[in-house]
């Protein structure tokens, strides 16, 4: 049985401070055991201006148990799993603690943005670029918070699409079918 | 060479030396220091058992016993260890590292007022908030909530505060109190984890492996490194907690084990799914996440090579660990293994021999002391017979020590744990060595069988007689063979050796030592002036002269087993 109660004053909470924290969590379903949540990356750090969204559920046992956290955004990071979206931050397992909250939680997460662990890592790929080539480290993150973490323009999504080669009207309705994901709109495009 | 020394052995049919022998045999008990006492803790006992250690730390420190209780599950009840961190780091490192606090005076709030709990947000009247010795204070229903989430994940032993990064470990009255308001059987799980404790996280005490388990427990004095029986029959190596199975060392008999059961599916899923902790040994399944691992009883480790860490590990020494270097070729290895599996099977079908054959000695056991019923009853010039039952136990313990010495054998003289650690040179006069060794003791244990499966009862007087003079020998021959087989193995064979540790319980005459029952101070005192309860077949030896009054609280297993020695007081005694 969740409690329902403490979540609703969390969301509000998070709201009531949104513009100053620049940190959203939004329900997706009515029962409020999933959410998303959405940090903007720090400033200073090769995440800067993109917007990150994470995958949140919440477990029977919240906050008794730690919510269950996963990016969805793509982001290359050495804590972070290039493929899954995987966290490994000490808070969302055995250093959870009921007092503190989804925000708090979120606070971490982007902390760990800005502070990246090598040395105790979630990506070995990531980890160890980022130990032996930083810079190649550094402009690879960038890479992938200006293609995955952006929020561009329709219009800049099909002129990123035709420039690969495809046609006009096929980029269009690839876009349109995949609900505006651009990702998705390529694979559509490369499956044919 | 080998009859001089059997010459040594055997004694001449005449009476008075026999009647020596006697007293010869008792000097064989092994009179090193490293003769422990174990106990038997039983489900009734449990708690007694830890309350010595609890009140030496609640007078010490003059602790409440839960705080006491907390203290030494953080020092895994090595109250040693504990007086040593307090004399070297003071009383507050002590209590701050085993997160207890003490209660100091907080402001205390009017039970009538309303307050707000920081985890359900709700505002609850003061007399449902319960505030920690820690300092901090949430309300009744989030911290039985908090308790049962803590306590089904197995972590009773170590429940911290709510609050973010506060170490302080809850209060375990009032653990209890609030979760069996709601859930008794959560309370009495989290009762059964605390006691509990004093054997799962107490080196110096094990479960008894016996499967269907026994329910008891087993206390060692000193020495880790023995093999016991528990009061339910079942004889393991303390160390590993697998049957005895000495003369081979624990990781060869885990190596062995595993070899014999390879086909087993469940082991197959283990090795491939799990990875044994290095603290506790319990196989840990990853579930998620990084390659540092967790385990439940607080030991970090590397998933990649098996590794301790500490919280510290960092990713340069992970790509520093040799576990990721393929190191032999594949080929040479195939060839190998053809080679390795005759080896193999050369080891395990004398070791297999030889257990086949206690199983059926096991069950002859019955007809050779209707035998002995029988020549009872005949009015014989012999009356005393235990000679038979000393010589059905010297042959047990005898086809015990062959049986393993099979499988240390084929890891001793093998490449896969001492390749490099002897020359083939080397390997070859050993091996030979303890071969020889083996041969003989394989030979008399063989006769001594023989022997004991003749129809003795059926016999005249003086034949009797002989095979009493025979039957006598052979197991003086076979202890003294046996011993010297452990001392070869320890000294000679693996006191050498330069790299891993092998380590081989000692070797005990008189068999595998019997755990006697755990009695607490203050029973013993009550019984002081009790006769000591002695053993069933104490009557009748040879050597009652010897006999002394049995220490006070060590009172034997009153079990009727029909293994039981004649053993002279003294050798008991230095129990």
């Amino acid at each position: 049985m969740i409690d329902i109660s403490r979540v609703q004053k969390e969301l509000q909470d998070c709201e009531k401070d949104r513009d100053s924290s620049g940190i959203r969590v939004c329900p997706k379903s009515d029962n409020l055991t999933r959410l998303t949540g959405t940090i903007p990356g720090p400033i200073g750090t090769p995440y800067e201006g993109g917007t990150f969204q994470i995958d949140i559920t919440i477990p029977e046992g919240y906050p008794f148990e730690p919510p269950k956290m996963q990016f969805s955004t793509k982001v290359w990071h050495p804590n972070i799993s290039s493929q899954s979206g995987a966290i490994c931050l000490d808070v969302l397992k055995d250093q959870w603690s009921p007092a503190l909250t989804l925000k708090t939680a979120l606070v971490s997460v982007q902390a760990l943005l800005s502070a990246p662990e090598p040395k105790d890592p979630q990506d070995a790929v990531v980890a160890e670029q980022y130990m032996k080539n930083y810079q190649v480290f550094v402009s690879t993150a960038r890479y992938w918070t200006q293609t995955f973490a952006k929020n561009s323009s329709l219009e800049d999504k099909v002129k990123r699409l035709v420039e690969m080669g495809f046609g006009d009207a096929q980029v269009r309705s690839a876009i349109e079918s995949s609900g505006g994901d651009e990702n998705l709109a390529l694979e559509k495009l490369c499956s044919g | 060479m080998e009859s001089g020394e059997e010459d040594g052995y055997y004694y001449t049919s005449d009476q008075e030396s026999l009647d020596g022998l006697d007293h010869d045999q008792s000097n064989l008990q092994p009179l090193s220091s490293t003769v422990n006492s174990a106990k038997v803790i039983t489900k009734e006992s449990l708690l007694a058992a830890q309350r010595e250690d609890l009140r030496r730390v609640m007078e010490l420190l003059s602790l409440k016993e839960h705080h006491a209780r907390t203290l030494l599950i953080h020092h895994r009840w090595d109250v040693e260890k504990l007086f040593a961190v307090l004399v070297e780091k003071g009383k507050d490192f002590l209590f701050s590292r085993a997160g207890l606090t003490l209660v100091q005076d907080h402001p205390t709030f009017s039970p009538s007022s309303m307050m707000s709990c920081d985890i359900c947000v709700d505002d609850v009247a003061g007399h449902l908030m319960t505030r920690m010795d820690c300092g901090h204070c949430f309300c009744n229903n989030c911290w039985a909530r908090h308790f049962a989430v803590m306590i089904n994940e197995g972590k009773s032993k170590r429940i911290r505060c709510m609050a973010y990064k506060c170490n302080a470990i809850c209060d375990e009255d009032v653990v209890r109190s609030l979760v069996s308001k709601t859930q008794p059987d959560l309370a009495h799980k989290f009762d059964r984890f605390l006691i509990e404790s004093y054997v799962e996280d107490n080196k110096m005490v094990k479960w008894c492996p016996s499967t269907p388990h026994c329910g008891n427990a087993i206390r060692v004095e000193d020495d880790e490194l023995c093999e016991v029986e528990c009061s339910c029959g079942f004889q393991f190596c303390f160390s590993c907690s697998y049957q005895a199975h000495s003369p081979c060392s624990c990781s060869m008999w885990e190596l062995w084990r595993k070899k014999c059961h390879d086909e087993s599916e469940t082991v197959n899923w283990i090795t491939v799914h799990t990875k044994p902790c290095p603290k506790c040994y319990k196989p840990v399944e990853k579930n998620g996440g990084c390659n540092l691992v967790t385990c439940l009883c607080g030991q970090s480790f590397c998933w990649l090579c098996g590794e301790a860490t500490g919280r510290d590990h960092t990713w340069s020494s992970i790509s520093g660990h040799s576990c990721g270097r393929y190191q032999e070729d594949k080929e040479k290895q195939l060839e190998r293994a053809k080679r390795d599996l005759y080896r193999y099977m050369h080891y395990h079908n004398r070791y297999k021999a030889h257990i086949d054959s206690s199983k059926l000695e096991d069950r002859l056991s019955d007809t050779i002391l209707e035998k002995v019923s029988i020549l009872e009853r005949r009015q014989l010039q012999l009356k005393d017979f235990s000679w038979v039952t000393n010589g059905l136990h010297r042959l047990f313990r005898s086809r015990r020590v062959l049986s393993y010495s099979y499988p240390f054998a084929f890891y001793m003289f093998g490449e896969e744990l001492f390749k490099d650690e002897m020359s083939a040179e080397e390997r070859e006069i050993k091996q030979n060595l303890f071969e020889d060794q083996q041969q003989q003791l394989e030979a008399n244990v063989e006769k001594l069988s023989q022997f004991l499966e003749e129809p003795f009862d059926q016999f005249a007087d003086d034949k009797v007689v002989q095979i009493r003079i025979q039957v006598i020998n052979l197991s003086v021959a076979v202890d003294t063979l046996c011993k010297k087989m452990y001392e070869c193995i320890e000294n000679d064979l693996l006191g050498s050796l330069q790299l891993g540790i092998h380590n081989i319980a000692p070797y005990r005459s008189n068999g595998i030592e019997r755990a006697s029952n755990f009695i607490s101070s203050r029973e013993a005192a009550g019984e002081k002036r009790q006769p000591p309860n002695s053993g069933w077949n104490s009557e009748d030896t040879s050597c009652s002269s010897r006999k002394r009054p049995r220490r006070e609280g060590v009172y034997r297993n009153n079990q009727t087993t029909l293994l039981d020695l004649n053993l002279p007081a003294d050798v008991i005694e230095r129990k």
